[in-house]
């Protein structure tokens, strides 16, 4: 095997071991790269910036164990950017799996600025067939929910009395680790014109640029970076600005492994077409 | 380093690097902690199902609210399961039909609402109510929009002038490939970062 087919075929566990240490290092070390706001974030972070005292926004924790790296820090952020300020927040979840994932993040939130459960914030929980609920939801939200999470009557929780359908909320912000967030500006935002900002997966967030172009999402946080970005606008560094050096040399790295693969595929080609040649 | 002494998160770090010992190679380990993972997950949403569907959605409402309509969508649900002998087949079909049109009529005006109509409608602009730089940024959305689709206008052949313009719309495509690509590779390593803050910060406590 020559050097240039050596190129091309490096065992898969040292590429391995190579990210693992170009993610362990720098989370140990922190290098401390600059992060850089996108206009997608900024605009997310001036929708939840125009929020006052007492407004009601509904948080969507689409999402379930698989993606909670990525999308996490970002309902922790919005969390620690709205409860400062008085925001009141409905909580729910389309997935049978984000139930424990909302309920950690109230709770936790809760405690750190001293909210009220049934007065300050409510967790809905999850609602079997996800389209059926984002429609319903522009009818009644207690006929949707008739109880909560924990089972207590929707028509005795202090928040509810506010909230009948959307036009009571100012905004709908949708973690989601899949579609979610497109079925909550095409339902809840296309029929019912309540105002859909989200946040997604690196995966999903290419398929939102196209909502966000049109301004059906005014706002939105793409993967660990959306999340890092955000966290920098509302001063909050947590999980996504400590992942971003981590993120930065594994994808440095991974770019070496392609041009490395690419470099060895041309010359090997070019040596075989001489070898050919030559007969 | 301050170890943590929570068996939670014991049991949790030790299941994630039983889960990163399939990257040396298949071991047995691996399989027992994947199979304790589709069966924890399979009893996890029976159980969750169950309760906000059957209990929530169909027992109280019917049978402590008196919502006595709500029956024939039980019955509905339960003629599904028909589908479990080839002989009664049959009879899971009305569901499958009364779904299958329910479906159809909340997403067709939608999605041609929001997907077809407003996007169409975001590529209409007056390059003379906006900046250079936004207009420009239009421009090439338009010639996106219009190349690429025509990529995918297949009643004339493509040669001539429709191949070169087909040609800039798979360029279009090609550069959406991309961003995805990069986008996925963004997505995973972040997955990975998630994995190594856990191990780093709740088990062995070695960052803060």
């Amino acid at each position: 095997m020559t050097f240039f087919e050596r190129m091309m075929s490096i065992d898969r566990r040292i590429i391995f071991l190579f990210v693992a240490l170009a993610v362990a290092i720098p989370l140990l070390r922190p290098l401390g790269f600059p992060v850089q706001v996108s206009e997608e974030v900024r605009s997310f972070h001036k929708e939840m910036a125009a929020l006052e005292e007492g407004d009601i926004i509904m948080l969507t924790f689409d999402y379930e164990g698989d993606v909670m790296a990525e999308l996490d820090p970002m309902a922790i952020a919005v969390l620690k950017d709205v409860f400062p300020r008085g925001v009141k927040v409905v909580a729910l979840t389309t997935y049978a799996g984000g139930t424990g994932i909302a309920e950690n993040h109230l709770r936790e939130a809760a405690e750190v600025y001293g909210k009220t459960y049934g007065v300050d914030y409510v967790f809905l929980g999850y609602n079997p067939d996800w389209s059926g609920t984002i429609l319903r939801l522009g009818e009644s939200f207690k006929k949707t929910y008739p109880t909560d999470q924990y089972g207590k009557n929707t028509n005795d929780i202090p928040i509810m009395q506010e909230v009948e359908t959307y036009d009571d909320i100012e905004l709908i912000c949708s973690i989601a680790g899949s579609a979610l967030s497109e079925y909550w500006a095409i339902w809840a935002g296309g029929r019912y014109g309540v105002k859909v900002i989200s946040g997604n997966t690196a995966i999903q967030a290419v398929l939102i640029y196209p909502y966000y172009q049109a301004g059906q999402i005014p706002g939105f946080l793409g993967g660990l970076k959306g999340a890092a970005e955000y966290e920098k606008l509302i001063d909050e560094p947590g999980m996504g600005i400590r992942g971003m050096d981590a993120q930065s040399i594994a994808h440095a790295l991974m770019l070496v492994f392609i041009l490395v693969g690419n470099i060895g595929y041309f010359f090997s080609r070019r040596a075989k077409r001489e070898e050919l040649r030559k007969g | 380093m301050s170890l943590t002494i929570d068996p939670g998160i014991w049991v949790a770090a030790l299941f994630t690097l039983a889960i990163f010992s399939f990257l040396y190679k298949d071991n047995p380990v691996y399989k027992f902690a994947e199979h304790l993972l589709v069966g924890v997950s399979a009893g996890y949403y029976l159980v969750q199902y169950f309760f906000s569907a059957v209990y929530k959605k169909l027992y109280v409402p019917v049978f402590i609210n008196g919502e006595y309509w709500l029956i024939v969508g039980g019955i509905l649900g339960i003629m599904m399961f028909a589908r479990l002998s080839r002989r009664s087949e049959w009879v899971s079909r009305y569901p499958v039909a009364f779904y299958v049109a329910a479906w159809a009529g909340y997403v067709i005006p939608s999605y041609i609402q929001v997907r077809i109509l407003q996007q169409v409608k975001s590529t209409m602009f007056n390059p003379f109510a906006m900046s250079i730089q936004e207009a420009l940024s239009a421009t090439v959305l338009l010639v996106g929009v219009i190349t690429t689709l025509l990529y995918f206008y297949f009643s004339a052949e493509h040669k001539g002038g429709l191949k070169h313009v087909s040609r800039i719309g798979i360029t279009f495509l090609m550069i959406g490939f991309g961003a995805t690509f990069g986008y996925n590779v963004m997505g995973r390593v972040s997955l990975l970062i998630g994995r190594f803050q856990f191990l780093m910060t709740d088990w062995l406590g070695i960052i803060q």
